[in-house]
């Protein structure tokens, strides 16, 4: 069954994988966010892809356009604030919590894959026939570590989103496009991006009040897989 | 004719008042006495309709479902309109007390407050009529005496409130316990139901006696029986009025009669006597008024002799219910109410030595007789009654309480009656020698520690008056003993309801 | 179980004038929100003016199930099929969640007043409207996707509203919060998809028919019990809870201890129970945790200087109780009578402690506002000041202490029927623990505020019924312990 690969569905995937890492975890923040517009083009290429129209222009619309725009006002490029304080993530954490959020990360990738594993019960034979829900399940993966990994609240908040899209890739693959997934799927875009702009609002107010400082957290997550 | 309006009219307006109450401002003591006078009085109304209604042979019973299997029920049967009568009349009592010892002082809306639901949930402890209800009004009763124990605000007041609450929350707990086991064991169980629980022993007698322990555990908490009394030596830090009320009446009578309902109306005497734990509980009493009695000597201060005086006091109570035998049950019920009015009255007369004169100390009593004759009568009337002279109360009810030994054939009570009668004597004739014989300021020699001029009498009116009514009353329960609806008279129906005589 | 949750046919359809009840209920809380937004009130009756209709149409649809018993409503927009029904729980969280938006919204106008909220209080309105009209929805939905809505909803309203004060620590403790409960709602759909990929559909009562156990019910109970676990602040997710109560408005604070972490809560025993109707190790997981909750969460009351940490840790504590009943819930081999009596325990607790928690949020928020200070050393003499607030706070800590009369006796009362009936004593132990760390943490405050030693300080004057709308949530609490019957006998059904 080697011949129903589909190469663009492989490109698609393969972008979205690469711009996803560099997003999570380039410490050049702006760079980041560069990427995360990337990245949103590239899930929209992918919702054409597999005949969501609605959900790509929704993907274009509230995640490349409006969330992309979110991540530069926090940065300080949008907008009228001159004070571009933020331009790398430079909280430096111990190797034990790094080691500790690894494996979380990793925990969380099993029981993913093996849920799915059990949903789709062909992918267990021929798993590169999905590609784009292999992509979905690494994406999640290491967005979620990159969530636990960060105490930079605009990082925490591009691992949120692309926690978000890989959760809706792997929705789609598991689901289909159907109306109702598609409409779950808009529903998640939807608070997503008004997450974005809450969250965004909140770091700018923070910076504000408080300068950089005020965005690294005092303590740390508390989120578990399971 | 029915009236279920009583039982819960006579609860209703004792809430209602601590309602009024605390809407009403800090600063309207007028009307705020009115009230209160007005509902005690309204209260001793309502339980005396009830007392001739039960005499009539009438029980009136108020009842809704609380939940599936759980009802509330309120009913006047003997024991209870006993109990609630005393409440209602001492409520009056002490409140007139209260006026006149707080006048001017703090805090005094808090304080009525939750005074009257202090006695609001002594009349509803009267009147349960199932252990659900009666859990409901033995845990508001540990609530609403919290502030009145912690009224003065001073750190000794509030340690003694904390110590307080770890006794009686950790009580109530083990109550809770003891009473969800009982009732997934049999269900809602009626105190007025005459079957006991005698169709539940051949199964499950470890569980009957294991339940029963928590029950009589949890009360004997309040009822303040060694070595569960740590509490209320420490609670004598509140006002003369609190400590009146506590110790006379509702705290440590409501565990007292707890326990009468566990024994009488819940288990049956007879189940209980199959049990074994009655000897168990006539052993502890016995532990508890020795012990009392002795350590009431030890103190030097005249409070804190009350309350160990109380605490040995309580216990004869439980005695009563520890023999087996209709004796011993009616020198209970005598004692029950008999105890209340000795009690109440020494601590009035205690508050009123301690008002007028800033006398805490025995040592600093000598000579007040001639200062304050009234408060000193009353006081000798209370002590030669707690000793148990005739034709004082406290005699008849040592006297039932022997007779019911003898015929228990437990001679060994009867050995405890009078090893504490002497040390009764012991704590308290030193006290009255010291009023009436010795020589003291009054007589020119020295001066009173802190001597006030509270009124035109010997103190205030509001303080004598109360006093003076407690003590006729507690005279009169002794020497007019044979009386129809006297204490006695009152007690022997009571007992005679629960032997089916 | 899911006869329970009214997950089956409806015997009447509903009548025109419950439609419209329902209409109302679902959007006029929202309207309303938009309208105060624009013209924000400032004194009380025009919020009572402006809830009436609501409660009305909440009164309507009691009737309605009175009357007829289960209710349901359907339509099917471009194949997806929505539904919602009615049945006794839902009229009950339904009325719950009114009565103490109503009360909220009443105190809202006076604590503004007196508090100096800046620009952003008349966003206020618009969030509290929305929450209401997403907690009702949410009662009610009874598909995936329509609570999936109504949870992002709600938690999205939350935020901004903990948000709306503005400080800094109220921002940090918020973003936080957004990110958790982003990421939260985020594992609830991963679950989602996934049941909706092996079985193809969302409508509950579909799903509870075709569901059987296996890995992927599994997978998909974990991931989204995660999820609600996560937004309800379960133990030990809970470490987000005391720092955004901490610097939130009260009445906020009421709403959302009251109500917004029940609804988590709502969801995960009524997906659960579908998702894994007799399973044997998750509810005891759950039931643990519960314990451990019971404990930390009365320690952290116990050790906090703070009154409003206080309030807060105590929610972590109380969820504890909740999370113990799972086994009798959930659990396999559980007799008919104590899980009845678990599940009337269970929503008793639930309510009782929303109307409880909500009252005692608000005289904490008297006591701060009219002491000006917020530890509880600042509260020394104000029982002599503020008798009233101190009051209420009595009675709404009888509930959370489970002492009678109220709602929390009653329904310890039922738990400990039911764990004895089943003998899970480390349960009835965990109960009884409980009750005494509360009553201990609890009396250190009321020890604090009995000190008469205390410097004299002066009290800002409160506005008339804060104190009162305060009190009667209290006394509601009081309410529905000793009448339980009649709400507990509604959700046993109703039509006859």
């Amino acid at each position: 069954m080697i011949a129903s690969i589909d190469v663009v569905e492989v490109a698609l995937a393969l972008c979205l994988t690469g711009t996803a890492l560099v997003c999570l975890f380039d410490r050049h923040l702006l760079r980041a966010c560069r990427f995360f517009v990337a990245f949103a083009i590239a899930m929209a290429l992918a919702w054409w892809q597999l005949g969501a129209i609605w959900l790509a222009s929704a993907e274009l619309l509230l995640g490349a356009v409006l969330t992309g725009l979110c991540c530069f006002y926090a940065l300080g490029h949008v907008g009228s604030s001159g004070s571009s304080v933020l331009a790398h993530d430079h909280f430096s954490e111990p190797w034990t919590r790094i080691a500790m959020r690894v494996v979380l990360a990793l925990v969380w990738f099993v029981m993913v894959a093996v849920a799915i594993g059990y949903v789709l019960t062909d992918m267990q034979h021929s798993p590169a026939e999905h590609p784009l829900l292999l992509a979905g399940v690494v994406i999640a993966a290491s967005a979620m570590a990159s969530f636990a990994l960060h105490r930079h609240l605009l990082r925490r908040l591009l691992a949120f989103n692309l926690l978000g899209s890989g959760v809706f890739m792997l929705l789609a693959g598991v689901a289909g496009t159907t109306p109702t997934a598609q409409v779950l799927i808009s529903v998640g875009l939807l608070v997503a991006a008004l997450g974005s702009m809450l969250g965004v609002l909140l770091i700018r107010q923070l910076l504000h009040l408080q300068g950089v400082n005020a965005l690294d957290h005092d303590s740390g997550p508390k989120e578990s897989a399971t | 004719m029915t009236a279920e309006w009583l039982p819960i009219t006579a609860l209703a307006i004792a809430l209602l008042v601590t309602g009024i109450i605390f809407v009403l401002p800090e600063e309207s003591h007028r009307l705020r006495t009115t009230i209160n006078l007005l509902a005690a009085v309204t209260n001793i109304v309502l339980v005396t309709l009830m007392v001739r209604r039960v005499a009539a042979g009438y029980e009136d019973i108020f009842s809704f479902q609380v939940v599936g299997g759980v009802d509330f029920v309120l009913r006047t049967d003997a024991l209870g309109v006993m109990f609630a009568g005393l409440s209602s009349l001492l409520w009056l009592c002490t409140t007139i007390y209260a006026i006149g010892y707080l006048e001017g002082s703090a805090n005094r809306k808090r304080f009525f407050g939750f005074f009257s639901l202090c006695v609001a949930s002594t009349i509803g402890i009267a009147l349960a009529d199932n252990l659900f209800t009666f859990l409901i009004f033995y845990e508001m009763l540990t609530l609403s005496t919290y502030p009145l124990v912690v009224h003065r605000g001073t750190e000794q007041a509030l340690n003694a409130g904390r110590i307080y609450l770890r006794y009686t929350l950790t009580a109530g707990v083990v109550l809770l316990l003891g009473a969800v086991l009982l009732y997934s064991l049999t269900g809602d169980q009626s105190f007025s139901s005459e079957a006991g629980l005698g169709d539940y022993l051949n199964d499950n007698r470890g569980l009957l006696t294991l339940i029963f322990a928590l029950l009589v555990g949890g009360f004997a908490v309040k009822a303040a029986m060694v070595p569960l009394h740590g509490w209320l030596p420490r609670a004598m830090v509140a006002p003369a009025p609190v400590s009146a009320l506590l110790h006379a009446v509702a705290v440590v009578k409501a565990g007292a009669f707890g326990i009468l309902r566990v024994v009488y109306d819940l288990y049956g005497i007879e189940l209980s006597v199959e049990l074994g734990v009655i000897t168990a509980l006539a052993v502890a009493a016995s532990i508890t008024i020795i012990y009392g009695s002795l350590r009431a000597i030890a103190q030097e201060e005249l409070k804190p002799r009350l309350a160990f005086s109380t605490i040995s006091q309580v216990s004869y109570v439980i005695l009563g219910i520890g023999l087996f035998g209709p004796f011993g049950t009616i020198g209970a019920l005598a004692h029950l109410l008999h105890q209340g009015l000795m009690k109440v009255t020494l601590f009035f007369c205690a508050g009123n030595y301690a008002e007028e004169l800033g006398i805490h100390r025995i040592d600093e009593m000598d000579g007040a007789g001639k200062r304050m004759p009234l408060t000193s009568i009353a006081f000798t009337i209370g002590a030669l009654g707690m000793i148990g002279l005739p034709p004082f109360a406290g005699f008849i009810t040592k006297w039932y309480l022997g007779i019911g030994a003898i015929q228990a054939e437990m001679y060994w009570v009867v050995a405890v009656l009078v090893i504490s009668s002497t040390l009764n004597a012991m704590y308290f004739l030193p006290i009255v020698h010291r009023l009436w014989f010795r020589l003291g300021p009054s007589h020119g020699k020295g001066s009173w520690p802190d001597e006030q001029r509270l009124g035109r009498f010997e103190t205030h009116g509001w303080l004598l008056l109360p006093m003076v009514f407690t003590a006729l009353v507690s005279l009169a329960a002794g020497l007019l003993a044979g009386l129809p609806f006297s204490p006695l008279d009152w007690a022997t129906r009571v007992a005679n309801g629960e032997y089916l005589l | 179980m899911i006869w329970r949750f009214g997950l089956f046919d409806s015997t009447f359809t509903p009548l025109a004038t419950t439609h419209w009840a329902l209409l109302t209920v679902l959007c006029l809380p929202l309207l309303m929100g938009l309208l105060a937004a624009l013209f924000p009130p400032k004194r009380a009756w025009p919020v009572l003016l402006a809830s009436a209709p609501i409660v009305a149409a909440g009164l309507m649809l009691l009737f309605a199930f009175n009357d007829a018993g289960l209710l349901r409503w359907q339509w099917a927009v471009a194949d997806i099929q929505l539904s919602l029904r009615l049945n006794g729980l839902s009229v009950l969280l339904l009325l719950t969640t009114q009565w103490i938006g109503v009360a909220a919204a009443l105190y809202t106008p006076g604590y503004l007043r007196l508090s100096d909220p800046g620009p952003m209080a008349r966003w206020l309105w618009p969030l509290m409207g929305t929450l209401i009209s997403a907690l009702s929805l949410m009662w009610l939905a009874t598909d995936l996707l329509t609570l999936y809505v109504a949870l992002e909803l709600m938690g999205l309203a939350a935020v901004g509203m903990l948000l709306l004060s503005g400080k800094a620590a109220a921002l940090k403790a918020g973003m936080r919060y957004l990110l958790l409960a982003l990421v939260g709602s985020l594992t609830y759909l991963l679950g989602v998809a996934l049941i909706l990929g092996h079985w193809g559909r969302l409508d509950l009562q579909g799903l509870a028919e075709i569901i059987e156990p296996g890995p992927v019910a599994w997978f998909a109970a974990a991931l989204v019990g995660a999820g609600l676990a996560l937004k309800a602040a379960l133990f030990p997710l809970h470490a987000w809870l005391s720092p955004v109560h901490e610097n939130a408005w009260t009445p906020v604070s009421a709403l959302h201890a009251g109500l917004v972490i029940k609804a988590s809560l709502f969801m995960l025993v009524l997906l659960w129970s579908i998702l894994l109707p007799d399973a044997f190790y998750a509810p005891r997981v759950i039931a643990w945790l519960g314990m451990l909750a019971i404990v930390w969460g009365g320690l952290l009351a116990w050790r906090t200087d703070s009154l409003k940490t206080l309030v807060a840790s105590s929610t972590v504590a109380q969820l504890g109780y909740l999370m113990v009943i799972f086994p009798l819930l959930l659990g396999a081999d559980v007799a008919p009578l104590p899980r009845a009596l678990a599940w009337e325990g269970f929503w008793l607790q639930l309510m009782g402690h929303a109307f409880a928690k909500a009252a005692m949020f608000m005289a904490a928020g008297n006591l701060i506002l009219a002491t000006g200070e917020s530890t509880l050393k600042g509260l020394a003499g104000t029982s002599r000041r503020l008798p009233l607030s101190l009051l209420v706070f009595g009675i709404a800590s009888i509930t959370l202490m489970g002492l009678p009369p109220s709602a929390g006796f009653t329904a310890k009362w039922l738990l400990f029927e039911a764990m004895i009936i089943t003998q899970q004593w480390w349960a009835v132990a965990a109960l009884l623990v409980g009750t005494l760390l509360t009553a201990a943490y609890i009396f250190r405050m009321f020890r604090y505020s009995f000190d008469e030693s205390a410097p004299r300080q002066r009290y800002q004057p409160l506005a008339p019924g804060m104190d009162l709308i305060a009190l009667t949530l209290a006394l509601a609490a009081f309410a529905l312990g000793l009448f339980a019957h009649y709400p507990l006998g509604l959700m046993h059904g109703g039509g006859v």
